[in-house]
């Protein structure tokens, strides 16, 4: 009230006429109106401030990192370097094809066990519990994202590592003690955007489809599941990012090894630990290919993230057409 | 309406400069702080120690000490490897660089001063459950070659031999490589990982499992592996019959001088030579032998 009391006040000196009003309230009146000036101008200027630094900060980073990682692929060539299957940087062998093997493995095991738990987990909260039951499950499945990587990392290497180690007469160490772990990171990613999507269906659309005689299985995978479909995909292309980029957990239990192996109970190494694993003692052409190796990780992240835009804009035009 | 006036103010004010000024004043006054922070670095009570993991324990306890005696000191010990420990030594941001392997042929020109401080021996480590107890240095090497993958080959049981090794920036794999695998290559399926204890837990664990680590890590948990015949105790590193051992050393720019000096002196005296040196498994670089 006080506010448009001012507000009224404020707009009086262009109205009103100003011989009526003494000069004591002119002057006052004048130092609200530039201190409410000074502030929202401060606060654009701070917000736009914040922007800048995030836009810098990745231009930066980006600039930085292509700049440091670009003479490998001049000098030792851009076949040799992806497609090279031998990293041995100490004797000048940069090929880190089973870097990227290794990414891939460990990303694509943790998509086929992780994807079905999650997509399972958001169709039970969206559609399944009942509010008590989601009032448990959803902070649960939320505090999971919130644990530090290191940890699960600890978690993986001490309680997984060992029993894989048993059933497989190993060390432990590979590529499916990875999946296992990233799998459970990854499931808070995809599963709070999957229940997003599924939530953003509106209920016109269930009632329909039970209207129909339809039971609730039925509803699931043939009306909401269709209907959320490219949420989910979103969601899911976002949980390969994080599993493409995870670096600590699955530094601790995949085992380091840069080749391609046989099992995947043997060790096995990705781009992101071999950075981890080099970056202390690197130098030289060495650090130079590390930095190529991000570059890798970052175009990937970029394509990533442009896929997830694209099928954005795919889904609302889809959504016009409807 | 106060909107609108304020709205029309803040195109006239023009706020980009005003964005830009405050943006060169954060900027200055970081820079401030960073300078601030680099000159309190270089205070003269305070020194830096980086380098070995291996050299850790000595190099930490002996600070401690140090301290302890002349309280208005600093030591600060960190461990990153032996090739980080050189590193930073040389571009000066530690004052003491630590290492477990000599300098190699690159690294000879950057004029460190080489102090050794101990004697240390690498002991090929198995699980307790493993019936082998002796292995030659060439069965050693065939094995972290990866020709010899079953234990059955070196007269152990029918089982895959699951190899674990350490970081390239590792000093332990450093002197490993020169001393067993006169500088073959590793096999590259073997578990990478980047610390002594956790090459020993998972040998602990792992019944098929070989490592190596400093003889001074060793405990109850592993085995260590007899070489060439000998077995690996401080007796038979200190006669020198014990084949797998280096010198372990500590790195400065020129000649050591004040605060480091006085530190290096006390990591050298019988003080910690004796006691923390031993008790680490090491062996001392004076009254040990002479090479």
């Amino acid at each position: 009230m006080t506010r448009s009391a001012e507000d009224s006040q404020a707009s009086m000196p262009d109205s009103a006429d100003p011989v009526s009003m003494t000069s004591g309230e002119q002057g006052s009146l004048r130092l609200v109106s530039r201190a409410t000036h000074i502030k929202e101008l401060a606060l654009k200027n701070l917000f736009l401030l914040c922007a800048f630094v995030a836009v810098m900060g990745v231009v930066l980073i980006f600039a930085f990192v292509g700049l440091r990682g670009w003479p490998i692929f001049a000098e030792v060539g851009p076949i040799a370097f992806l497609g090279g299957a031998d990293w041995s940087p100490t004797v000048g062998q940069y090929g880190i094809w089973p870097l990227i093997y290794g990414s891939l493995v460990v990303m694509s095991g943790a998509l086929v066990i992780g994807t079905p738990l999650a997509v399972g987990t958001a169709i039970f909260l969206s559609e399944i519990a009942t509010p008590r039951v989601r009032g448990i499950v959803r902070p649960a499945v939320e505090l999971l994202a919130g644990i530090p990587s290191v940890i699960y990392g600890f978690f993986g290497l001490l309680i997984l590592r060992p029993i894989v180690a048993r059933l497989s007469d190993g060390l432990g160490f590979g590529a499916v003690t990875g999946w296992l772990i990233l799998a459970i990171m990854i499931v808070p990613t995809i599963a709070t955007l999957s229940e997003d999507a599924l939530r953003s269906i509106p209920d016109g659309i269930r009632e329909a489809s039970y209207a129909m005689g339809a039971t609730t299985w039925q509803t699931i995978y043939r009306v909401l599941v269709p209907a959320a479909k490219i949420g989910i995909i979103d969601a899911i292309i976002l949980g390969m990012g994080r599993a493409i980029g995870e670096t600590m957990a699955v530094l601790m239990v995949v085992g380091n090894a840069p080749h391609i192996p046989d099992s995947v109970t043997e060790p096995i190494a990705t781009l992101t630990t071999q950075i981890v694993m080099d970056m202390p003692y690197a130098a030289g052409m060495h650090r130079t290919a590390l930095f190529g190796m991000a570059i890798i990780l970052f175009g990937v992240s970029m394509g990533l993230v442009a896929l997830v835009r694209l099928l954005s804009k795919l889904q609302s035009s889809m959504d016009a057409g409807r | 309406m106060t909107h609108r006036l304020v709205r029309t103010r803040t195109t006239a004010g023009s706020p980009l400069p005003r964005a830009t000024r405050l943006g060169l004043a954060l900027a200055l006054s970081l820079s401030c702080v960073a300078i601030a922070g680099c000159q309190a670095a270089e205070h003269d009570n305070e020194i830096t120690v980086t380098g070995s993991t291996t050299i850790m324990p000595i190099a930490e306890i002996a600070a401690e000490h140090f301290m302890d005696v002349k309280p208005d000191t600093k030591v600060l010990v960190s461990g990153l490897g032996s090739s980080a420990g050189i590193e930073t030594v040389a571009n000066g941001s530690s004052d003491v660089g630590t290492s477990s392997r000599d300098l190699k042929p690159s690294e000879q020109d950057l004029r460190l001063y080489d102090t050794p401080i101990a004697i240390d021996a690498i002991a090929v480590i198995v699980n307790r459950d493993n019936p082998v107890d002796a292995l030659t240095m060439d069965q050693v090497r065939a094995i972290f070659e990866g020709r010899i993958e079953n234990w059955s080959e070196v007269g152990g049981e029918d089982r895959h031999i699951g190899l674990v090794n350490r970081d390239e920036a590792s000093g332990t794999r450093e002197a490993f490589s020169k001393i067993v695998m006169q500088e073959a290559r590793f096999d590259r399926s073997a578990a990478v990982l980047p610390g002594t204890g956790q090459v020993r837990s998972v040998v602990a664990e792992a019944p098929g499992a070989i490592g190596y680590i400093s003889l001074g890590f060793v405990n109850d948990e592993v085995k260590a592996l007899s070489i060439d015949g000998i077995e690996a105790t401080p007796e038979s590193v200190v006669d020198g019959s014990y084949p797998v051992q280096r010198i372990l050393h500590f790195f400065t720019r020129g000649e050591p001088e004040g605060l480091a000096a006085r530190y290096i002196a006390y990591v050298l005296s019988d003080e910690i030579q004796q006691t923390v040196v031993r008790d680490a498994g090491f062996l001392p670089m004076r009254g040990g032998v002479v090479r």
